[in-house]
């Protein structure tokens, strides 16, 4: 016995629906209707709603018949071959939301159709239908209207989210007004597109007037002047169709793209994060799709690039969102292919140029960053009344200032391990001793460091007189200590009970002026 | 101090065609000549053997016999795939031959003796300079001779060279720059005394250099000038050879900087005119070696492929000889039903399977240049960046190499 298997209709209008997850999608399947219906123009309104938004999209092109209206509403019964919408899942957007009426002017008949709470009926399990009348119309008069109420645009369409630059960046980035299609075609099918937004969600303009040809920013091959002579510096590639040979046949990709700097970059209508809409994008139908970053080698970073590489042969999901042909012979020579031209442009002497350029600009600004802050040492040495050392090698170099010669203990220093607890191996009276360098004793012990290996503590002061006596009385990490001030000698138990001591040198007591100095007045006679 | 003038040189070099900065022309040396770019195959014309082996030399050996097209190798002559040889002076110390063998080889000139019969290209006697870079010298000991640049020449006379190189002192890649003027100067102490031992000699003097960039090379040219006394390179040699480069022969951006620095140099101190010969590298490199404009080169990689059982199916790609279609090749020996076989396995000797391999390896190494040529000779640069394109450009490991030579003397891509 055979058996015919059956489809959950109702099901599959959800399903296909909701796959549509970003309201301005909605927007790219309109633009895409009006395009493969030929409109030279197309009228978008949004209008914010307390129970969803109402959108009204209106074109010039050539209108539907019954059966392709039949198909707007039907899913996956397109009419269409050699468009955009050829799979009839698009339209099923328009679905989640209260009621959908669709006016349509073709060849002297007007039809009006009307969909009513589709969203509510699908979620309660109903397949939900539509009316449709005809009436008679001038045989002029051709294109549709489509008006969707109670949109459920979710927080997409509110004024908190949507802006006219968001829209403009959402059409150029995901939809046919992005098309680079002009590039390549001679016979190109322009279409202007007007996009008006609800003064409740953006009243900065009063409208956006686009078209459907996605254009670069002009030129610029040489660097500028300032600080960033690179930024507007831009170079444009292809337009370049290459033929893929693959085991299903031969496809064609049409590439074109530029590289450049952030504010030619910002010349395109970008919005958000450049890393999210820069670097090489698959296309299908001249509207992009996903991008191939991975064809630009790992050396090089994609944001410097933008490039479309359209190619009929790739399959999308059913939003369109995705590729899903990845694993056949025709996506694998794409990327090769773009593997392959893309290593081309980041090898043109001109890139290379420009990144030299950035780089250079990069230690212009380090050179005179540098510059600055050592303009800045030389006020502050000037400004200061006596030397004051600002970290461990300091002390050293104070230590063997001209001025601390004559009294100074003989201290050569031999090496300096500025991560060492041990940071110098230092040569006294002709002895070479491990010395610990600090600004002060107490320092020295609030760090815990060891006392063991050290030979010598080289400290710039003493720190707090008090803080050391109370240490002194009870103890350096459990063990004894004594802190000879007058003889500059620190002697303490062992953790295995030993005694040891080392000497401490008092750098700013040697030269002409100290800063306060506590523990006493300066010894003349330390030990050393 | 060389003093050398000759009345007439013994080559003739003329640049027929360019692109971008490779160059297509034609090498005459004593009335025989090569169309280049092109590449002298290395042959060890004797390898220990006697007379009736063609002096030996196993795998060699049946190169030979194919260039002589002997009953031995099926009758099959290869002769003209070998419009040149190299046959280096060092390659006599491979062997363990002694002194009285080795006064019986160099009785007679390679091209005089009835055992080679069937080469009639250029003979290029290479001085064995390498030696020096992978022995530490020249040794002659089995001989019982001492080495030297007298010796060297006696022989490459002996051998009937036609195109001929002095005795140099290859640099090393951890050389100071102290060591390789040091060296510089040795060979160039070297080059004075070839010039003249080799002023009546009826060959083409080829002068070694050494470096592996422009400013290294340019430092070779001043030490040696230094040495001279300031000759005139372009009246005194006939060919510029590019050595020290074996064994950085893998590092594709070295081996381009050399060549690019090279033809600077040579076109700044204004001997551009004459051919500039790559030694010992070939494969991969030759394309992009070409393109930057190296004129010929030398290798002994079409045997040693063979010998390690590779089968070229071109530059770029090989398979095991065991695992090769031979159908696909038109070359002399897979045309050749015994040959085929052999190379299948069905051999007395490896050499006999393994010599018909190298010699159509050497047949595809010389398709592809002849390919290369004809790129060059077409109108612009167009014809050279499409060969790069689909063949070196479409390797991983090669490809940042062939944009880079498109891109820095063919003009670019964009």
């Amino acid at each position: 016995m055979k058996r015919t298997p059956s489809v959950n209709e109702v099901n599959e209008f959800l399903e296909i629906a909701s796959d549509f997850e970003d309201p301005l999608e909605l927007l790219r399947e309109s633009l895409s209707n009006a395009f493969d219906a030929g409109a030279e123009s197309v009228d978008i309104r949004i209008r914010t709603r307390p129970n969803g938004s109402d959108i009204v999209i209106e074109d010039d092109g050539h209108g539907m018949d019954e059966e392709d209206l039949k198909s707007f509403f039907d899913l996956g019964n397109s009419n269409k071959t050699d468009s955009i919408g050829y799979k009839g899942h698009g339209t099923k957007i328009f679905y989640k939301s209260d009621h959908i009426k669709v006016n349509t002017s073709k060849d002297g008949t007007t039809f009006s159709a009307e969909m009513e709470q589709p969203w509510e009926k699908l979620n309660n399990r109903i397949l939900p239908e539509y009316d449709i009348t005809k009436t008679d119309a001038p045989s002029s008069r051709s294109g549709t209207l489509i008006r969707i109420s109670g949109f459920k645009s979710g927080e997409g369409f509110s004024p908190e989210s949507l802006t006219y630059p968001k829209v403009h960046n959402y059409l150029k980035w995901k939809t046919i007004v992005g098309s680079t299609a002009h590039f390549f075609e001679d016979d190109f099918h322009e279409m202007e597109v007007t996009v008006e937004l609800d003064d409740e969600i953006d009243d900065s303009r009063e409208q956006l007037i686009t078209t459907n040809k996605f254009e670069f920013p002009s030129e610029q091959l040489l660097p500028g002047d300032g600080p960033f002579p690179a930024e507007r510096m831009c170079k444009l590639y292809g337009p370049k169709e290459i033929s893929l040979d693959h085991a299903e046949g031969t496809s064609t990709v049409e590439i074109v793209g530029m590289a450049g700097g952030k504010a030619a970059r910002n010349e395109l209508p970008t919005f958000g994060r450049h890393s999210t809409q820069f670097g090489v994008w698959l296309a299908k139908d001249h509207i992009k799709v996903e991008r191939l970053n991975e064809a630009i080698s790992h050396d090089n970073e994609f944001i410097h690039f933008l490039f479309v590489a359209n190619c009929q042969d790739i399959e999308l999901s059913a939003n369109r969102g995705k590729i899903r042909n990845k694993s056949s012979s025709v996506y694998q020579a794409l990327e090769e292919e773009l593997s392959h031209f893309l290593s081309k442009v980041t090898h043109d002497p001109w890139f290379e140029g420009y990144l030299d350029a950035r780089r250079q600009g990069e230690l212009a600004r380090k050179a005179s960053s540098e510059s600055d802050k050592a303009s800045d040492r030389v006020n502050r040495i000037q400004s200061r009344e006596q030397y004051v050392p600002s970290n461990d090698a300091e002390i050293l170099f104070g230590l063997q200032r001209p001025s601390a010669q004559n009294n100074a203990p003989d201290v050569v220093v031999e090496d300096y391990h500025p991560t060492d607890d041990i940071t110098a191996i230092v040569r006294n009276d002709g002895t070479l001793q491990a010395a610990a360098v600090s600004s002060t004793l107490l320092e020295y012990f609030e760090d815990e460091a060891p006392l063991e290996p050290a030979d010598l503590l080289i400290c710039w002061e003493w720190g707090d007189t008090d803080e050391l006596r109370e240490i002194q009385r009870t103890g350096y990490l459990g063990n004894k200590i004594n802190i000879d001030f007058e003889q500059h000698k620190i002697t303490y138990e062992t953790h295995d009970g030993k005694s040891g001591f080392c000497d401490v040198i008092i750098v700013s007591d040697y030269l002409e002026t100290s800063t306060v100095k506590e523990a006493g007045a300066a010894s003349t006679t330390p030990t050393g | 101090m060389a003093t050398d003038h000759r009345l007439q040189q013994a080559a003739e070099f003329s640049i027929e065609d360019t692109a971008g900065d490779a160059r297509a022309g034609e090498l005459t040396i004593n009335g025989v000549s090569m169309e280049t770019p092109s590449l002298f195959p290395v042959i060890n014309f004797y390898g220990g053997g006697r007379s009736g082996s063609v002096f030996g030399g196993s795998t060699h050996r049946t190169v030979k016999e194919l260039i002589n097209g002997d009953e031995r190798v099926a009758g099959v002559d290869c002769s003209h795939i070998f419009k040149g040889a190299l046959m280096s002076v060092g390659s006599l110390t491979d062997y363990g031959i002694n002194r009285d063998l080795l006064q019986t080889y160099l009785s007679s000139p390679i091209k005089r003796r009835a055992e080679f019969h069937g080469f009639e290209g250029i003979l290029f006697a290479d001085s064995g300079g390498y030696k020096n870079l992978t022995q530490g010298a020249l040794d002659g000991s089995d001989f019982e001779l001492e080495m030297n640049q007298a010796r060297v020449f006696e022989m490459q006379q002996q051998l009937g060279g036609e195109l001929i190189v002095n005795l140099d002192i290859p640099i090393e890649p951890d050389d100071s720059f102290e060591e390789r003027c040091r060296k510089a100067r040795l060979t160039a102490e070297n080059v004075d005394e070839f010039l003249e031992l080799s002023k009546d000699y009826p060959a083409a003097r080829y002068l070694t250099v050494h470096g592996y960039n422009y400013s290294m090379i340019d430092t070779f040219m001043d030490e040696l000038q230094d040495v001279l006394g300031g000759i005139d390179i372009s009246a005194t040699f006939d060919g510029i050879a590019l050595g020290s480069l074996v064994p950085k022969k893998d590092d594709r951006e070295l081996l381009i900087n050399s060549v690019q620095g090279c033809r600077e140099v040579m076109a700044e101190r204004g001997f551009d005119d004459l051919p500039l010969h790559v030694l010992g590298i070939s494969n991969t490199a030759i394309p992009l070696l070409a393109a930057v404009g190296a004129d010929t080169f030398d290798s002994s990689s079409y045997i040693q492929a063979a010998i390690n059982g590779k089968y070229y199916k071109s530059l770029l790609n090989t398979v095991r000889v065991d695992d090769a279609d031979f159908r696909d090749c038109s070359c002399p020996v897979c045309s050749s039903p015994e040959l085929r076989s052999r190379m299948n396995g069905d051999a007395k000797y490896r050499k006999d399977q393994m010599g018909p391999a190298a010699v159509h390896n050497l047949y595809v190494q010389m398709t592809e240049l002849n390919e290369i040529r004809e790129r060059i000779q077409m109108h612009g640069t167009d014809g050279l960046i499409d060969y790069i394109e689909n063949t070196i450009g479409r390797n991983d490991s090669t490809r940042k190499h062939a944009h880079r030579v498109v891109n820095e003397s063919l003009g670019g891509y964009f």
